[in-house]
């Protein structure tokens, strides 16, 4: 025998989301603090961090691309002119050097909603997710999920979009639009385009891998979740001093 | 078509119609001694990576000490990856504590803590004997059943069952995929033979194919079965020499690139030699050629072939020697047609017929066989020549009983048409020719130093 996976135009890994786009513009745009405007300029006007477009095109950036970004904006934040950060990027790149941010984040006791359908696939979520050191608000419908935003208030929800006979995209568009939740989606049904359409950051198709969930979640949150974090605890002092 | 992952080697995923299913469940079952294990075993380390592992779970068939000491032999067992990559645990003792619960308990914390890729249960029928009843095997199914489907990984459950559990056993109803690992027997001779009874998501090759296990795994050989293939191919438009220039004549200047032919006649009446010809005459053009032999050994052959002044360390000449005895035609068939490609062959000798239908389980397969092969060499503009045998050495009735004059594009009949003074003649008659005009005359000819000679029309 001398065949290995390598060996097949195979897949390699489902859970590898490195290669994978997942996030959408308005996803990157939250979890960075850049403006879609903006990353849209940059895109063009630099052919670097270029996004790949989903069928309904949507622009869909991988992990990668959430990196560079990232890096982008270090540089900029340390003088340089976007142009200039591009060139150090697109060197970087080509010399195969990693992209790194000084910058990103971890778990801080986040609260994650995981809205599931399928006790099992709950079950690890949770434990994955827990692991990681974020706190996790498990639901096994929508009218729990809605119950439970309005009284813990998520960072991030997690939303099975079969939930409830199916009610899963109504949930995302709840959830992300009147209670300003960013969602990941998932699903076992490739319905990528109806959870964006939604108001879903991201999506991820079911079995969803270990790695693959944390990331996503760590890349949803990033920056942005704690400066919401912050913005509430500033909330919650005003409402105490008054 | 849901996404795969390889079987190990790439004719097994030809198999599976691209490989086993990924983050599916598959049963694999056999009896003991069919390579189930081995399989298993295979599989895991074409897949395990470090990030995502693969884990062996023995249970109370086979000991898991047992799986390591002769999985070593392998020649894909890496020792350096038990532990890391592969991760071998086993079952058997908190199934003999706690029953089926303990193995959901323990298969759960496998998944959070390792994330494997692949997990393996070896045996996977063993388990049932520890339920109180089908009720409880079938709630523990049930469970593991939605445990390994909310994770991505793909479950091997391996087992001793019989054919006859698959309309009862229920693992068969939760199984994504069933490959069967069986055995034939006839004449005294073993034929190993796999099976894909079912595959959820995607198509997979029918029926049976042969299959061999060694050191290196499990090598599948797909049953050459082909359909007429619908993408068109081109075949060159200039004809090609027999070898024997009188033959050419006879058969409107030589046989259209990529045709079959089938020499039949009796013990003695010159279809080898009219095979030699055949690749003798290719290489003086330039073509490379193959003698697939199941006849003559290599001395042998040599030396008729140097007594037409023809060597086999002819440089465009490779010969396959392969003796007709304990001879696995599906085995066989892969060598040929990897052989013929390796060297660039554009004419094979396939010397003979007979023996391969001699080796093959029937006249119906084996008509298939010959069809596919023929196919596939037409497609690739390869010709070939094919000796049969015929029982009559005077007269004909028949030529032969699995169709292949029919599947042939040229037919060459080869007879003893009687004795003249002591001493014999043959003839030689096209018989058909495909897509071209024949001579249709019967044909003196003569076996001389120069090889086969036809004689004058009288």
């Amino acid at each position: 025998m001398n065949l290995r996976a390598e060996d097949y135009d195979l897949p390699m890994d489902a859970g590898n989301p490195g290669d994978r786009p997942v996030y959408s513009i308005g996803a990157v745009s939250k979890m960075l603090g850049i403006r879609p405007a903006t990353l849209r300029t940059w895109q063009e006007r630099y052919g670097v961090v270029v996004p790949e477009r989903s069928e309904g095109g949507h622009r869909l950036y991988t992990r990668d691309q959430v990196q560079q970004l990232r890096f982008l904006m270090d540089q900029v934040a340390a003088g340089l002119s976007p142009a200039d950060g591009h060139r150090v990027l697109e060197e970087r790149i080509a010399a195969g050097l990693p992209v790194q941010s000084a910058g990103t984040s971890g778990a801080d006791t986040l609260l994650i909603l995981l809205a599931e359908r399928d006790p099992f696939a709950a079950d690890f979520a949770e434990y994955f997710l827990r692991t990681e050191g974020y706190d996790v608000a498990l639901v096994l419908s929508v009218e729990d999920a809605i119950a439970t935003t309005a009284s813990a208030g998520p960072h991030l929800a997690v939303i099975d979009l079969l939930i409830s006979g199916g009610r899963g995209l109504e949930l995302c568009r709840q959830l992300s639009k009147h209670e300003s939740v960013p969602v990941l989606a998932i699903s076992s049904l490739e319905m990528r385009e109806q959870a964006l359409s939604a108001g879903a950051s991201a999506f991820l198709r079911k079995p969803v891998e270990a790695l693959q969930l944390v990331s996503a979640v760590q890349d949803l949150l990033g920056r942005s979740a704690f400066l919401r974090r912050d913005d509430r605890r500033a909330e919650h002092r005003d409402e105490a001093k008054a | 078509m849901t996404e795969r992952i390889s079987g190990g080697t790439s004719r097994l995923d030809t198999v599976l119609g691209g490989g086993l299913p990924r983050n599916a469940i598959c049963l694999v079952i056999g009896q003991p001694g069919s390579g189930k294990t081995i399989f298993a075993q295979q599989c895991v380390y074409v897949n395990a990576r470090a990030d995502r592992p693969a884990v062996y779970l023995s249970t109370v068939s086979e000991p898991l000490e047992k799986i390591l000491r002769f999985g070593q032999y392998l020649t894909f067992f890496d020792r350096s990856a038990v532990g890391s990559r592969v991760i071998y645990d086993d079952l058997g003792t908190v199934l003999g504590d706690r029953g089926l619960d303990g193995v959901l308990d323990r298969i759960r914390g496998l998944i959070q803590e390792r994330r494997p890729s692949i997990m393996v249960i070896d045996s996977f029928k063993a388990m049932r004997a520890y339920a109180a009843d089908d009720g409880e095997f079938r709630k523990f199914l049930h469970n593991l059943t939605g445990m390994v489907s909310a994770f991505p990984v793909t479950s091997l459950w391996v087992g001793e069952y019989e054919a006859s559990e698959i309309g009862s056993a229920p693992e068969f109803a939760v199984a994504d995929a069933i490959l069967a690992f069986g055995s034939s027997h006839a004449a005294e001779r073993t034929t190993r033979s796999l099976e894909v009874l079912k595959l959820r998501g995607g198509n997979s090759l029918s029926g049976r194919h042969a299959y061999r296990i060694s050191p290196d795994g499990i090598a599948v050989y797909p049953r050459l079965a082909d359909v007429a293939g619908e993408t068109p191919y081109v075949l060159e438009q200039e004809r090609r020499s027999s070898g024997v220039a009188a033959l050419d004549d006879m058969l409107s200047d030589g046989y259209w690139p990529g045709a079959s032919t089938l020499i039949a006649g009796p013990t003695g009446a010159g279809k080898t030699l009219m095979g030699l010809h055949f690749i003798f005459g290719g290489s003086r053009d330039g073509e490379p050629g193959l003698i697939a032999t199941l006849q003559e050994h290599p001395t042998q052959l040599e030396r008729i072939a140097q007594g037409f002044g023809w060597s086999l360390e002819d440089d465009n000449v490779t010969l396959m020697y392969r003796s007709p005895v304990d001879l696995y035609v599906d085995e066989w068939v892969y060598q040929l047609l990897d052989t013929a490609e390796d060297v660039g062959a554009k004419r094979v000798l396939i010397d003979s017929l007979g023996d391969l239908q001699a080796a093959s389980a029937d006249v119906t397969r084996f008509r298939e066989y010959v069809y596919s092969l023929l196919h596939r060499c037409s497609r690739r503009g390869v010709s070939v020549m094919m000796t049969h045998e015929v029982l009559d050495l005077y007269g004909l009735t028949r030529l032969t009983e699995y169709g292949a004059s029919h599947l042939a594009d040229n037919v060459v009949l080869l007879q003893y048409a009687g004795f003249d003074k002591a001493s014999i003649s043959r003839t030689v008659t096209v018989l058909k020719t495909r897509a071209s005009t024949h001579d249709p005359h019967v044909r003196e000819f003569q076996i001389t130093p120069k090889g086969i000679v036809l004689n004058a029309r009288p």
